[in-house]
Formats: structure tokens, sequence, C-alpha cells
């Protein structure tokens, strides 16, 4: 078990990653802030539970989660599965085809990916509802696999594998949408 | 894209193949049928670089002053549960 005076050494430099984690799920600093300072606090007083040599970093992320989830949950309802629509796999690129060939040009890719801004991919992943948000954000932006995952948000693995891939779909589609914004794509691109 | 260097099996798991979550011999398979499909190939390399970008982006600068914050509520715990 872990000592409760090796916490600040052995939990902190996971402080970076947890905030990043948090800004995506409360969707604004001062509630990132809270989120990170409760996630501490709870695993401090917890951490005498905590089997050392295992994943600390995923223990920190679960007990992050469920403090969002408990807190936030509440307050604001997300939309259900149902609202993400169907879309097909490779979407994004698929749509960045021209009608003739199919094919995507070098170019075309560059400038999508270039081109949608910070704010673009922060606000696809955000709009998200929040049972397919959690898988992405846990993969995309953390990495964790996806058995990690399935701990952390305590869902079985094969719930984890249709999350991330209906949640990255929404994804694709809400990044065409602001590509199409931008004026990034070839003039045929075909319409969603 | 021919059915023969099937495609459709590649890229039902690309992003499997992505988040390096198939076993080896899945992924050796689905490595080989890169390396011959041009049309695969391409596709996945734009989700692979789709990932780097979203995971680039989504990061977030913390305030300097949270870590302080956050050590200050530990030593206070720790001071009055003591």
């Amino acid at each position: 078990m872990a000592d409760q005076a090796n916490f600040e050494r052995d939990a902190l430099q996971y402080s970076r990653q947890l905030y990043s984690a948090a800004m995506r799920m409360a969707r604004n600093p001062a509630d990132a802030e809270d989120l990170v300072q409760e996630t501490f606090l709870k695993a401090y007083r917890a951490y005498d539970t905590f089997e050392e040599g295992t994943n600390l970093k995923a223990w920190l992320y679960r007990i992050l989660t469920n403090t969002y989830i408990n807190k936030y949950r509440k307050e604001s309802r997300r939309p259900s599965e149902t609202d993400l629509g169907d879309v097909e796999d490779l979407y994004l690129y698929r749509r960045l085809g021209s009608e003739d060939t199919a094919d995507v040009s070098r170019t075309t890719e560059d400038r999508v990916l270039d081109g949608l801004v910070e704010s673009d991919i922060k606000a696809a992943v955000e709009e998200l509802p929040e049972n397919f948000r959690m898988p992405v954000l846990l993969a995309d932006l953390e990495g964790f696999s996806y058995k990690e995952i399935a701990e952390i948000l305590d869902i079985p693995i094969g719930t984890v594998m249709s999350r991330l891939h209906r949640g990255r779909k929404a994804m694709q589609k809400r990044l065409w949408e602001f590509a199409s914004n931008r004026g990034l794509l070839p003039e045929d691109a075909e319409r969603p | 894209m021919s059915h023969k260097c099937d495609c459709g099996d590649a890229q039902d798991q690309i992003y499997q193949y992505l988040d390096a979550e198939l076993d080896e011999e899945t992924a050796a398979s689905v490595r080989s049928h890169l390396d011959d499909c041009g049309g695969c190939h391409d596709s996945f390399d734009f989700y692979r670089r789709l990932k780097g970008v979203v995971r680039s982006h989504l990061a977030e600068d913390m305030p300097d002053s949270l870590e302080d914050k956050v050590k200050e509520l530990i030593r206070h715990e720790s001071a009055t549960s003591a």
C-alpha cells in the first residue's frame, strides 16, 4: 500500500495532463481547476488504499472522471448517443476525395490538417456526448490502452471500443464541417 | 483499391492498428497490406497524422499557480488529519 508521505512526489507529476483532460471535461478554466484540486485531495485521502506498483496515472484519471461525473452530470445532461447520427468509418478522408477518382491529394490533406485550428479540434471533442467524449479523450489525448480506459470508466472493453469508434466518427463529421466553413476543401468535395 | 488486397478488412481495423491494439499477427497482416496497397496506405497515413493533430490541440497549458494550490491543499489536509 502506498505511503501518503510520498503522494506529492509520486502523483503531482501528472497534474499538467490531468488539467488538460479536466479542461476538455469541464470546458472552462475555473471548473477545470476545481476539478483538479478535488481530484488530488480525494486521491491524497485515499492514497493508502492505492496499491503501489500498479498504474497510478490510471488511478488518478479514474478519480478525475468519477469526480467530474458526480459533480457535473446532475447539472448538465448531455444529449444521448442517439443524437450522434451515423456516418461511415473513414468519413473525413472519404469526403476529402474528388468525386471522380476518390483519390485524396496530399495538398488537400495538408490544407485540412494544417488549417483546422485548435478551437475546431477542441469544439469537436467537447461537443461529443459525455459517454463518447471520455473514451475519446482518454485514448486520443492521453494515449491510454483500451484496457486502461475500461478500468478508468468501469465499463467493458467492448463498450470502450464501440464508444471510441462512434465518438471518433462523430468527431470526423464535425471536423469536416469546420474544414468546409474555413474553405479548406476542394471545390468538388461532396457535401455531407 | 481492389478487393483482392482486403481493403475492407484493413480499414475496419484502422484505429485499432493506430492505437496499437491489434495482436501481433493481425498487425503484421495489416502492415503487409499497407505495403502493397497505396490507397489504404494513404488513408492510414492521413488518420495517423489526424491523431497527432488532435492530440497536440487538445493539450492545455496549466496555470503555474494550480500546482502550488494543490500542494497547499495537501499540506493543509495532512496537517489537519495528523
